[in-house]
């Protein structure tokens, strides 16, 4: 029988990243405490396309043929 | 013209309202995900995101010169992509976005909707979210894809949102809830 007091104690014993490193092989996925998170955690994997800074740049440039130095120093250029 | 003959407030200073080349290009780096997220998640669609993210970066830089401060940089850029998003969802009659609507979603969420959300499967939990948000009254969308912006006060939100801060907290709380309900409802 399994005994829960057990597995308690020994997760205790345990150092910490052992038991991460454990938890992570027996429980894939990520769980998240609010949508929030769960939001916050989608937004930083989503990067824009790598299409939209030319594009804006191009833009930029048709708007204000005198200011494109900012993306030259962005690009390092 | 001389140097001695120049007003001393023509002088240039890099903190001189107008544009700023140095400042715009942190303005882009600094927001372009952020700015490119919330497009994203509202109108559901990558190509029409990426359309609505270059025009909230020029119509910012076009008016750069006339941006007050009084906001953060950060809120002034989600009123110009908010103002852009419902123009665009208006255009667009709502063809996709609102036809997913799920009413019981907020007027019952389930009391024991999960909480926390786990996920399994990563890979595709954009797409879960986007279910999820596409599930829910825009007045919760929106509430919870800024709220989860840790750069934005909830003042800020209420701003944004035209509404007080109490009413953000209240809604925000039923928002949560019908989340948790329609996101369980995606696996």
């Amino acid at each position: 029988m399994h005994d829960p007091s057990s597995q308690s104690r020994l997760e205790h014993e345990q150092p910490l990243d052992a038991r991460l490193d454990a938890r992570a092989q027996t429980q894939p996925g990520i769980e998240f405490a609010s949508p929030e998170e769960m939001l916050r955690h989608d937004a930083a994997t989503t990067p824009p396309p790598p299409g939209l800074e030319p594009r804006v740049r191009e833009s930029l440039a048709r708007e204000a043929p005198a200011l494109r130095s900012w993306w030259r120093r962005l690009l390092g250029r | 013209m001389t140097a001695a003959a120049s007003p001393p407030a023509a002088a240039p200073t890099p903190a001189a309202p107008g544009f700023d080349d140095d400042a715009f290009a942190q303005v882009y780096t600094e927001n372009v995900q952020a700015v490119y997220y919330l497009a994203l998640r509202l109108l559901g669609n990558s190509a029409q995101a990426e359309d609505a993210a270059h025009d909230v970066f020029v119509r910012a830089y076009r008016s750069w010169d006339r941006f007050r401060r009084e906001a953060s940089v950060r809120t002034w850029l989600y009123r110009i992509t908010l103002n852009l998003c419902q123009n665009l969802q208006r255009s667009w009659h709502q063809r996709h976005i609102l036809t997913g609507l799920d009413d019981s979603l907020y007027e019952n969420p389930s009391p024991g909707a999960p909480s926390p959300l786990r996920v399994l499967e990563t890979r595709e939990l954009g797409q879960r979210i986007q279910q999820t948000l596409e599930a829910l009254p825009e007045e919760y969308r929106l509430l919870l894809l800024l709220v989860a912006d840790e750069k934005l006060s909830y003042q800020e939100v209420a701003g944004l949102t035209g509404q007080t801060t109490d009413a953000v907290r209240g809604k925000l709380h039923r928002a949560r809830r019908a989340f948790a309900t329609a996101f369980a409802r995606t696996a």
